[in-house]
């Protein structure tokens, strides 16, 4: 765990100590807020005219959710930013060697890859948590469904991670990882819209729909905690980190 | 301590390696020479644990590098060809991070990383980014994290390349006086750096190894061979014919035919330079230019791999 950790150390200091990820933050950060003032905007207008127009004003948990779902369209875009050096620049200018002939595992590198751009993100996806906060100090809204909402965010961050760090260790272009772990990212999150197109009816729908991200962040978003759901990322995450484990030991062999 | 026996790779239709076997002893300074592209970052890479081989194993002191990969590595240093530094870091935390990597125990990191740095002299830049390094430090550096962790074997592909006349001169004292310590594995296409560092020598040709020994047994493979050039008075043609007929003439041919000019490889001493000149004499082609070279570790690597 040792090694594990200090490989996650080492990359999370490249990360907040260059240029790249400053950038990366503050995109993240300005774009979360333009959501966040977007919503303020939506909610308050809706506040003013829903009643007036015969119809219910729209409620600080119904704004909040609306928040988390942008999130959930941000860290798409983040992910693949983040996640797209994690292999393929150590590829690239051979540095990975280090790790390869040093006396670790396969898995360990990969762990360390892991908890580093998943701690990368979270704190970026934490910072963003004062959106809510304001809510909180000056509304009213539960705190429940806001704390298992950001739950989601975290199992969404952490199974994006693992997909990210797949995408990347099969090529030594980041540009490449990027596009590819962006696509494969948004084709999880609109696989339950388009469902019906591909799958048909029936099964082949369902097998979709089960795929799809949202449909599992539904529920997290609405402050319902399931055990379907989270084994749904919990078990997304591990399959995508034993490709990754596989495709970095297959290294040796090609 | 270091045990590499049958080694074939192949990338598609490319031998790379070809049943590829030698041992090294401890203590052991080894050179190993080869063109480029002959396979010896190939076998270095194999060695380390960083890519498999199609056949064959390698033990580093007994251990299986691909049976205990974990077990073998932490015996291992190594300093690839391009050194793997993470150029976003300053010198002395990438250190710390290949000691903490190489799994020293936390107390003695300290100590091994200020050994490490004044054994290399990297004390002036120590704080500095490896990115704003020059490539002479960057070698530096990389050696660094190959002996941070004091393994018995250090493997160590062109160490001094790209570096100026002084670096070259520091790092191969460095290497003489690592040595003993530790078994190494050089690899080099420069003949005179393997001649002046290394116990014995390995040469590798087209994925296979073609001779090894030590410099002075290499040498004197082939002592009894020497190079000659002559020109005689005319008929160069009729002189050639007449000079493959003998015994002692392992290989002639013309240089030159308008300044009758020839070249020879002949077997024995000087005893068969009498007996060439003779039959030159005797033959009516006269001798007007008679010249030899010794051999040395170029004309035997050049000849081994032609």
């Amino acid at each position: 765990m040792n090694l594990v950790w200090a490989i996650a150390r080492r990359d999370i200091s490249g990360f907040f100590n260059s240029v790249r990820g400053s950038i990366i933050v503050s995109v993240f950060l300005i774009l979360a807020g333009f959501f966040f003032t977007s919503d303020v905007y939506t909610y308050m207008l809706s506040q003013s005219r829903g009643p007036m127009m015969g119809g219910e004003s729209a409620s600080l948990d119904q704004l909040l959710r609306a928040f988390l779902y942008n999130l959930q369209f941000l860290i798409i875009m983040v992910v693949p930013a983040v996640t797209m050096s994690s292999f393929a620049e150590e590829r690239k200018s051979h540095s990975l060697r280090f790790l390869q002939t040093a006396p670790i595992t396969p898995l360990q590198i990969v762990m360390g890859k892991f908890i580093a751009h998943t701690c990368m993100l979270l704190v970026v996806v934490i910072c963003a948590s004062i959106y809510p906060a304001y809510c909180l100090m000056y509304g009213n809204p539960d705190p429940g469904p806001i704390l298992v909402g950001y739950a989601g965010l975290i199992l969404l961050t952490a199974s994006n991670v693992a997909f990210g760090l797949w995408v990347s260790s099969m090529t030594t272009n980041q540009l490449i990882a990027f596009l590819f772990t962006f696509l494969g990212l948004l084709v999880l999150l609109i696989l339950s819209w388009i469902a019906p197109s591909i799958g048909g009816s029936g099964a082949l729908e369902g097998i979709f729909k089960y795929l799809a991200t949202t449909t599992h962040l539904e529920g997290l978003f609405k402050g319902v905690l399931s055990v379907s759901d989270i084994v749904y990322f919990v078990a997304f995450t591990a399959v995508f980190l034993l490709f990754t484990n596989s495709v970095i030991d297959s290294l040796r062999w090609r | 301590m270091i045990e590499v026996s049958g080694l074939t790779k192949t990338y598609g239709a490319v031998t790379a390696l070809d049943n590829v076997s030698f041992k090294v002893q401890k203590g052991q300074v080894v050179g190993f020479l080869g063109a480029n592209g002959a396979g010896k970052t190939t076998t270095m890479d194999i060695i380390c644990g960083c890519i498999g081989a199609d056949a064959g194993s390698v033990k580093i002191a007994g251990i299986d590098v691909f049976e205990s990969p974990v077990e073998a590595k932490r015996r291992i240093g190594y300093l690839p060809d391009e050194p793997p530094l993470y150029t976003d870091m300053r010198v002395v935390d990438y250190v710390k991070y290949a000691a903490t990597i190489n799994r020293i125990p936390a107390a003695e990191i300290e100590g091994r990383v200020r050994d490490t740095i004044q054994k290399l002299s990297l004390q002036e830049v120590e704080h500095r980014i490896i990115g704003n390094l020059s490539k002479g430090f960057r070698q530096r550096v990389g050696l660094a994290q190959a002996i941070v962790h004091n393994p018995d074997v250090l493997v160590l592909d062109e160490p001094t390349e790209g570096l100026d006349p002084n670096q070259i001169v520091h790092i191969r004292q460095l290497i003489q006086e690592l040595g003993g310590q530790h078994t190494i594995i050089l690899s080099s296409h420069i003949l005179s750096e393997v001649e002046n560092t290394c116990d014995h020598i390995i040469i590798i040709n087209r994925g296979r190894i073609v001779q090894q020994g030590t410099r002075d047994e290499l040498v004197g493979m082939i002592r009894g061979k020497k190079q000659m050039q002559l020109r005689v008075r005319d008929n160069a043609e009729g002189a050639l014919a007449k000079l493959r007929s003998l015994p002692q003439v392992v290989h002639a041919e013309m240089l030159s035919p308008k300044d009758q000019r020839l070249t020879l490889a002949i077997q024995g001493g000087d005893n068969e330079i009498d007996i060439i000149v003779d039959a030159l004499m005797s033959g009516g082609f006269g001798l007007r230019e008679l010249s030899g070279s010794a051999r040395a570790l170029e004309e035997v690597f050049f000849e081994l791999t032609h």
